[in-house]
């Protein structure tokens, strides 16, 4: 449909010749004048173009405000504030380098999560479960989507942290092999329940997304893959997953996003400690956590530019990560490895 | 192995893939009948439980923070609850009816800012194609990905450092840009399922642009603009991170309460914190329920 109405000028009538047969000899010397316009009223085209301008203006805006405001601290700290030093407004420390890395370790525990557990549940959704089951269940997963992340993560605080710090976590520091990532005393408040809360936050996204890349594989191609004689979790295996590839990638990538930007039930949960963990069950701190936790505490000038430096990376990665996951949505399906006609027969 | 070639289908009718392809996929198909039926079947059940219990890991945290809400907030509600004002901090008793009043008066300065732009803005997508509303539609799409801390800073440099008060007007300020892009595709998407053809039908009656946008577009895309617009306030009415740097106090606010209430070591306190999540909960859960509702009425009505 908006093919159709890109293929339309603007003024679709006013293109056509009948429109312009009124303007006779006048029509070489201004061609301009073909165009008639359609009947329209000034204020209705002022509140559209005003309304488009106006967001324009607020993007353009909100972006040159975080640049300005925080040129202060990267004219102080250089642009080694990106990925050096530690955070310590007492000694007139700012550099958002631990930041950065917390952010990134969280977000990528987070997906470990719920990446495998979002295309469990999408591929049970879309292909296992009865029709009957399945629509309530995925309404109520979307539910968690609307759920605020302030109650999320009053949740995570009062009842998720007790339970790590007396039952999961010292249960995790006796795995084998893995046990080396879990090191240390189980406080509650860690980088691991942090990444936890992120992946509770991001599964309803991951689930939506893949879920509707999974519902656009053909029929045509599962029913091929079958005829080659494959079973049900072959059909799923090598043609739908692979033919929702993108929109899978979309998911993920969006939901990293997501996770990237989450701030306040971070703040609640991953302890506050400004510096690169040693160990899943350290306490920590990301790009979101540090700025609702130092905002309010920072020195008027060089303090608050620093924090407003971290919300210009934040927004700088969470603009790169997004741009990248809508371009991925906006690609039309994917390379299918199982097609109709294959080549062999 | 016979090719579709050698089987006599015509050139044109092979779909073109490189060899590379071709490869890949003999080798999906040798792979896929590798195993005896048996094994596979047995392989495709593993996979199918592993698939279930993914659902069930997904749905537990939601049920036990729904229970663990409900069950911990309802012993802090009463109706002194809800018209009381809050007691200072440590001493117990005391209500949430600032925060509500004040969470109200916020999503209202929002509404007023973020509901009639979006209309225009969508309209303006609906009506222009080109370089200029594809690339506000790009960026309406990223912009609801920006995190909403950066827009409580955003409206802190606009607004609070400028005229130096924290003010429930920036904080309706940033839940409005919050809610914006949501809100204008939202609208958008719901345009488009209004037929050109009747716009065009509008449009060669004579009918001013303005009054086709009115009868004949949002006429049609109502149940979609409703919904869209319900959904976004649902979103903006639970966040918590425009209002931090924006909100003179966090009693006047239920989210910034609960986040105020959370980290104090008052039992009154957490009870406070759960008894608001339980009121917002409930809030959102209304919203969320009513736009899908009026959506599903509404396209029931003009099927």
């Amino acid at each position: 449909m908006s093919d159709l109405i890109a293929s339309l000028p603007p003024s679709p009538v006013a293109g056509s010749s009948v429109a312009g047969e009124g303007d006779d000899g006048s029509q070489a010397l201004r061609p301009w004048r073909k165009r008639r316009r359609l009947p329209s009223s000034p204020l209705y085209a002022i509140v559209r173009w005003g309304g488009a301008g106006l967001f324009a203006a607020l993007v353009i805006g909100l972006i040159v405000s975080i640049v300005s405001q925080s040129s202060q601290a990267f004219a102080h700290s250089g642009l080694s504030f990106l990925w050096s030093g530690t955070w310590n407004p007492d000694a007139g420390d700012y550099a958002g380098g631990t930041l950065v890395a917390g952010t990134v370790i969280t977000t990528l525990v987070a997906m470990i999560i719920v990446v495998p557990i979002g295309l469990g549940i999408s591929v049970s959704l879309s292909e296992l479960i009865p029709r009957w089951l399945a629509g309530p269940l995925s309404t109520s997963i979307e539910f968690l989507a609307a759920v605020p992340s302030i109650v999320v993560g009053l949740w995570a605080l009062l009842v998720l942290s007790p339970l790590f710090a007396t039952d999961v976590e010292p249960a995790l520091e006796r795995l084998p092999v893995l046990g080396w990532f879990f090191h240390g005393p189980a406080y509650g408040p860690s980088v691991l329940l942090a990444s936890v809360v992120l992946a509770i936050m991001t599964l309803p996204t991951v689930v939506a997304l893949s879920r509707t890349a999974l519902g656009g594989v053909p029929l045509a191609d599962r029913e091929a893959a079958m005829a080659l004689g494959a079973t049900h979790w072959q059909v799923v295996r090598r043609t739908v997953l692979p033919g929702a590839r993108s929109g899978i990638a979309a998911a993920i990538t969006l939901a990293v996003g997501r996770a990237l930007g989450e701030s306040i039930a971070v703040a609640l949960v991953i302890g506050n400690r400004p510096a690169i963990p040693h160990s899943l069950l350290a306490p920590g701190a990301t790009l979101g956590s540090a700025i609702v936790n130092q905002f309010a505490e920072a020195s008027p000038g060089l303090g608050t530019s620093a924090v407003i430096a971290l919300a210009g990376i934040l927004l700088l990665l969470t603009i790169l990560v997004n741009v990248a996951g809508q371009l991925l949505v906006r690609r039309r399906g994917g390379r299918r490895l199982l097609g109709v006609r294959g080549a062999v027969v | 192995m016979r090719t579709l070639r050698s089987a006599g289908v015509p050139d044109s009718a092979i779909p073109d893939m490189g060899v590379a392809a071709v490869a890949r996929r003999r080798v999906v198909v040798r792979d896929c009948a590798r195993h005896s039926i048996r094994r596979r079947r047995m392989t495709g059940r593993a996979m199918q439980v592993i698939c279930l219990i993914a659902v069930l890991i997904g749905v537990t945290p939601l049920v036990a923070l729904v229970i663990a809400t409900v069950s911990k907030g309802a012993g802090a509600l009463s109706i002194g609850f809800l018209l009381h004002a809050p007691t200072p901090e440590g001493v117990p008793g005391g209500g949430i009816s600032t925060a509500i009043v004040g969470s109200g008066e916020i999503v209202a300065y929002a509404v007023a800012l973020a509901v009639p732009l979006g209309l225009f803005i969508a309209l303006f997508l609906f009506e222009r194609a080109g370089a200029i509303a594809s690339s506000i539609r790009f960026s309406a799409d990223v912009m609801s990905g920006v995190p909403s801390i950066i827009i409580g800073i955003f409206a802190y440099a606009v607004y609070v450092e400028r005229f130096h008060h924290f003010s429930n007007v920036a904080a309706g300020f940033a839940l409005g840009v919050l809610m914006l892009p949501i809100m204008v595709r939202a609208n958008e998407e719901a345009m488009r399922t209004v037929s050109v053809d009747l716009w065009e039908a509008g449009i060669s009656l004579g009918a001013r642009r303005s009054r086709v946008a009115r009868s004949v577009v949002l006429r049609g895309a109502l149940p979609g603009v409703v919904t869209g617009n319900l959904l976004a306030l649902a979103r903006g009415v639970g966040e918590t991170a425009p209002l931090l740097f924006t909100v003179a106090s966090p009693t006047f606010a239920m989210t910034l309460l609960i986040f105020n209430d959370a980290t104090q070591p008052f039992p009154d306190a957490q009870q406070t914190a759960w008894g608001t999540a339980l009121v917002l909960l409930t809030l959102v859960l209304i919203l969320s329920v009513t736009a899908r509702t009026i959506a599903w009425t509404l396209n029931r009505k003009t099927r």
